[in-house]
């Protein structure tokens, strides 16, 4: 939730308009909160959708395509999604995880289809939907019924049919799901390649990580409901702020460098001969290191901050949810009923461990 | 095309191919204009194979000459056994139009079993509820497209076909007189033809709403139009005249030997009357488009959906 207030606050100076305004969301099925006072403001060009099952990554994306009614505002290329569902549709592309084909059609007659069903005149439609079915590499089998397409094909024609009516923005979900290793390189580089040269934005909703670290340059990671954090994915791998855990490579002699930051009050962890990881104490600049290299008669190559893994940075964020929807409802629980708050950093049901195994 | 004219970003060699994008800003045809496009594709859709629309308009089709002839070749032999109210005997050409009705009513039967009655559940076994209302299509241009386009489909058989028998009747009037007091008979068959053409394009409908098996759909409306009408055919001679509106052949024969006013002396002399027979139809047709409607609905909500 702090993240999303974060992201909110910050905005990003480039982006004039932000792609998605959340503020107090809320989505209840009966007894079941789906989405709870989810507030959020989206930006960047490739997005990353994170988070487990029952996160409320679906639930988000219908409430965004104005196809469910609830609580709070929600915004999409500027558009109240509650009031302009339908525009919004025509202005975004949608290519599901499912399978979602009409039977007997050819690829070409299915993208026109969408296309039509986008409001694009139908000579309009034909010619985009060839357009769009070469781009996407289906080249002369894009005349042939997709009952006999492969899956790789299938995920092809998906993509085609979600660009046909030239969307703002598109909300992929799965697009590597079943893909061979050649494939889903293929499809990640036209998932790369699309906002420059179609200048339209990407909601990747996945489970794939690795995915996620290779093309995407922003993400939301959601859990239980909330949003656990909104922003660029540097900001998610470095959210703790000041660069205190250094990277640092040296021509030789890591040891001795070692030994005069640790002599200052830093931590060191010596990884080869030409290099170590340092963790600064407090109110130290990364100054320290080359002042210390300089002492010790050490040739500094490179220095950088150290980063979390994208899967280290995904499971701290998906703890600190559980813990803060964990605490929240005690806290509600124990107003209710008199008793203590318990413990905000006990671990609760469901872990980190836990979402990243359902989530995988 | 890609080597005439670089693309403006560099792409992995295989990958990337263009055509040259431009951005669209053409204006968008209205949302209001959907189930014009829906019911363009249902109708497009059927063409494409031979057993599932061209079947029974061949059927139709060779109903009307059939009956076409007849009436030219045997125009004056009287039927005996079937008059008039006032109880001049009906001749041959008098009479091909309700018998023809029978058979149009058996080729409105086999389209929609191969189409109607498996229409919806074919788009909820597909997927394709996901790939509608992730667009600009709303719950009602769905409804209203899928039942326009079948019935635009179904008026190919049963009303086009009574219409052309009912032309052709007036083409072999006697006289001018002759002419003028059969003239009736054209709107007479138009209204038969537009409640037979709702009925055989509704009911199939509705009963491909009811599970998602397009099989299961099709069983369950061959079922329903044979066996219970079958039942209520029975229930009708044995008891309950009332009971044979039920059966939606029955409603329909009894409109149509109404509407003509063709009395039955011999066999089966009491049928269906107009307003039970109106009132089943319609009711018949109301139902069904209720349950379309409410099965679109709730697919309209739960259709689109995120990573599992």
């Amino acid at each position: 939730m702090m993240g999303a207030m974060m992201g909110a606050m910050m905005g990003e100076p480039g982006d004039a308009r932000p792609l998605i305004e959340l503020g107090g969301l809320t989505k209840r099925y009966g007894a079941i909160t789906a989405l709870s006072a989810v507030d959020a403001v989206v930006h960047g060009s490739i997005i990353g959708l994170l988070g487990p099952n029952g996160a409320g990554k679906s639930t988000l994306l219908k409430c965004l395509l104005g196809l469910i009614p609830y609580e709070g505002s929600a915004k999409v290329l500027g558009l109240l999604s509650r009031a302009h569902g339908a525009e919004i549709r025509d202005r975004v592309g949608y290519m599901p995880e499912q399978e979602a084909f009409l039977s007997g059609m050819s690829a070409v007659e299915q993208c026109t289809y969408a296309g039509e069903l986008s409001g694009l005149p139908r000579t309009e439609a034909m010619q985009r939907a060839h357009a769009a079915l070469y781009y996407a590499g289906l080249e002369e089998k894009r005349y042939q019924p997709i009952d006999g397409y492969s899956t790789g094909m299938k995920q092809r024609v998906k993509l085609a049919q979600a660009l046909v009516h030239d969307p703002e923005l598109l909300f992929l979900d799965e697009p590597t799901n079943g893909l061979d290793p050649r494939s889903r390189a293929e499809m990640l580089e036209l998932i790369l390649d699309l906002p420059a040269r179609r200048g339209c934005a990407i909601v990747l909703s996945t489970h794939l990580l690795p995915d996620v670290e290779r093309v995407c340059d922003h993400a939301v990671i959601m859990h239980n409901g909330r949003v656990g954090f909104v922003g660029s994915i540097d900001e998610l791998r470095g959210v703790r702020g000041r660069d205190v855990e250094l990277v640092v490579e040296v021509k030789a002699d890591a040891a001795r460098l070692a030994a005069a930051l640790v002599a200052a009050g830093a931590t060191c962890e010596v990884i080869s001969a030409v290099a170590l990881h340092v963790n600064l104490p407090a109110s130290a600049t990364s100054g320290l290191v080359f002042e210390r290299a300089r002492d010790a008669g050490v040739q500094i190559r490179g220095l950088a901050p150290r980063r979390e893994t994208l899967e280290a940075a995904f499971l701290r964020v998906i703890g600190q949810t559980t813990a803060t929807t964990a605490t929240t409802a005690t806290t509600a629980a124990a107003t209710t009923a008199g008793a203590p708050p318990p413990d905000a950093g006990a671990p609760a049901e469901g872990g980190p461990l836990a979402a990243l195994k359902e989530a995988s | 095309m890609s080597e005439a004219a670089p693309a403006p970003a560099p792409a992995p060699a295989g990958t990337i191919h263009d055509l040259g994008y431009k951005r669209y800003t053409g204006a968008r045809q209205a949302t209001s204009t959907r189930w014009q496009v829906i019911a363009r594709n249902q109708i497009a859709s059927v063409w494409k194979t031979w057993w599932r629309y061209k079947l029974a308009l061949g059927f139709a089709v060779i109903t009307t000459f059939v009956f076409g002839g007849l009436m030219f070749l045997l125009q004056e032999r009287e039927v005996n056994g079937v008059a008039f109210p006032s109880g001049i005997v009906a001749t041959l050409s008098d009479l091909a139009l309700p018998w023809a009705m029978t058979w149009y009513m058996r080729a409105a039967f086999l389209l929609s079993l191969t189409i109607g009655s498996s229409v919806i559940a074919r788009d909820m076994q597909s997927g394709a509820f996901t790939f509608y209302f992730a667009r600009s299509v709303r719950p009602r241009d769905y409804v209203i497209g899928k039942l326009v386009g079948m019935l635009a489909i179904t008026a190919t058989i049963m009303l086009a076909g009574p219409l052309a028998l009912a032309t052709a009747r007036l083409a072999l009037s006697d006289s001018a007189e002759h002419l003028l007091r059969l003239l009736p008979i054209v709107p007479k068959a138009l209204a038969i033809g537009a409640l037979g053409t709702l009925a055989f394009a509704a009911v199939p409908l509705g009963f491909s709403a009811l599970l998602g098996n397009p099989r299961h759909t099709m069983a369950l409306w061959a079922v329903y139009y044979l066996v219970v009408g079958g039942m209520a055919y029975l229930l009708a001679r044995l008891m309950l005249n009332g009971a044979a509106a039920l059966d939606i052949t029955m409603a329909l024969e009894g409109l149509t030997y109404d509407l003509l006013d063709i009395v039955q002396i011999r066999g089966r002399s009491k049928r269906v009357e107009i307003p039970m027979a109106v009132t089943s139809l319609l009711v018949h047709a109301t139902v069904a488009i209720s349950i379309v409607a409410y099965r679109v609905r709730r697919a309209h909500l739960e259709g689109i959906g995120g990573s599992s």
